[in-house]
């Protein structure tokens, strides 16, 4: 079909998403996808959901973190950040979503907010309440794998025992 | 603006984990608001690393008002802010009379309230929560009651000017939001961007008032020891200012 004229094209604004779950977590794209029309679905209903039109244009998430370019509709920026607020979970796993910004122009987006993000992983052994526990570490942030079950607790260097 | 939180062990990220996500996200500052054992943390080193301001709280779970009773009285001093659980309507009616209440946690989430039990809260300074942890993590009916509630708990604060507090009510770092999203949540379901913001705010305002009143400095209410009080324990050295030098050898 033929480009609309330009004074009827749709105007986009580009929100910069932050993810973060825990260190055993797998997000794909599609499940971002899935997540966020299903929120903008339960909260703001389908035709709400169908005039935010978000859509995950760049996406990448690895090792318990990631970033996302999410596209939306100008005047319903608002409404689209409530709906990623709502995301809690994407396919069973705990998510935190932040908005760190809105841009224009998905470049503009990239080069602002989502640039310096990644940040060197490793795995250590920590002493974590009164056990030695294998940790996995980002910066000052610990992610400390639980005794018995398959979770974690979220920690930071502040929490270690000296000594 | 604060947020509200459950630590570690009862949540699963430690005060400093909640401290370090809530610094990115913009806060000031955060309430532990454990229901049981208050967890251990170094607010100091908290501060100095990340630049947030962690306050000792307590989320008060009773059964009934005499066992919430009991509790409040042992716990008032230790809490710069004192939550209740908001339980059945009865621990709902007794919380709005109670001065010594900061909070009356999600007073919609099992019980209820009406206008007789709001105006009470305004006279007491008693803040009623509004509680958008089941609006950012629960789906379906849930959701549609807790939202409800919600409704009518803001036409009520309207109407009586009631003092309130807004939280996420988060127990991990993931569940934290930062207060852009609450803003934006707050106005899809009928909240104010101002009120809002003044609710999260409201968390700092009450802790800086409970802890003025543990502050040494702190007499009666209006009275407090000012900065000229050394000079005078000095120039009336002669016996007739005593209590002062022992409040000075205190230090």
């Amino acid at each position: 079909m033929r480009h609309l004229p330009k004074h009827l094209q749709p105007r986009w604004r580009y929100l910069a998403v932050g993810l973060e779950s825990w260190p055993d977590a797998e997000l794909s794209r599609r499940d971002l996808q899935a997540a966020l029309w299903e929120s903008a679905r339960a909260l703001l209903g389908d035709p709400g959901s169908a005039d935010a039109d978000l859509t995950v244009l760049r996406f990448s998430f690895d090792g318990g973190t990631g970033e996302a370019v999410v596209r939306v509709r100008r005047d319903e920026v608002t409404r689209s950040r409530a709906a990623v607020a709502c995301v809690s979970s994407i396919d069973g796993q705990p998510v935190g979503l932040a908005v760190l910004g809105t841009s224009g122009t998905v470049r503009a987006c990239e080069e602002k907010y989502l640039s310096e993000r990644p940040q060197a992983r490793g795995e250590r052994t920590v002493a974590f309440g009164g056990a030695e526990r294998p940790a996995v570490v980002r910066g000052s942030r610990l992610d400390v794998r639980r005794r018995g079950d398959d979770g974690f607790t979220g920690a930071t260097n502040l929490d270690l025992e000296q000594g | 603006m604060y947020e509200a939180v459950h630590a570690h062990p009862e949540g699963e990220s430690t005060v400093s984990r909640l401290a370090a996500t809530a610094a990115d996200y913009g806060y000031d500052g955060l309430v532990v608001r454990n229901h049981g054992a208050l967890p251990t943390f170094d607010a100091g080193r908290i501060r100095d690393e990340f630049g947030v301001d962690v306050v000792r709280g307590v989320e008060v779970r009773a059964e009934d008002p005499a066992q919430a009773s009991g509790y409040l009285g042992s716990l008032r001093q230790e809490a710069a802010v004192l939550a209740l659980h908001g339980g059945s309507t009865a621990l709902n009616r007794f919380a709005v009379r109670q001065e010594r209440v900061d909070v009356l946690a999600h007073p919609m989430r099992d019980g209820d309230l009406n206008h007789v039990l709001v105006k009470a809260a305004a006279e007491h300074g008693v803040h009623l929560e509004v509680n958008l942890g089941r609006v950012l993590r629960t789906s379906g009916g849930r959701r549609v009651r807790t939202l409800s509630g919600l409704r009518k708990l803001r036409e009520l604060i309207a109407a009586y000017d009631a003092p309130f507090v807004v939280s996420a009510d988060a127990a991990s770092h993931l569940e934290l939001r930062a207060p852009r999203e609450l803003f934006a949540l707050g106005e899809v379901i009928g909240f104010d961007r101002d009120d809002v913001e003044a609710g999260l705010a409201e968390w700092g305002r009450i802790a800086a008032a409970n802890r003025e009143q543990v502050s040494e400095s702190f007499v009666e209410p209006g009275v407090r020891r000012g900065r000229y009080e050394e000079a005078d324990a000095v120039a009336g050295s002669d016996g007739h200012t005593a209590p002062e030098d022992g409040a000075e050898a205190d230090r």
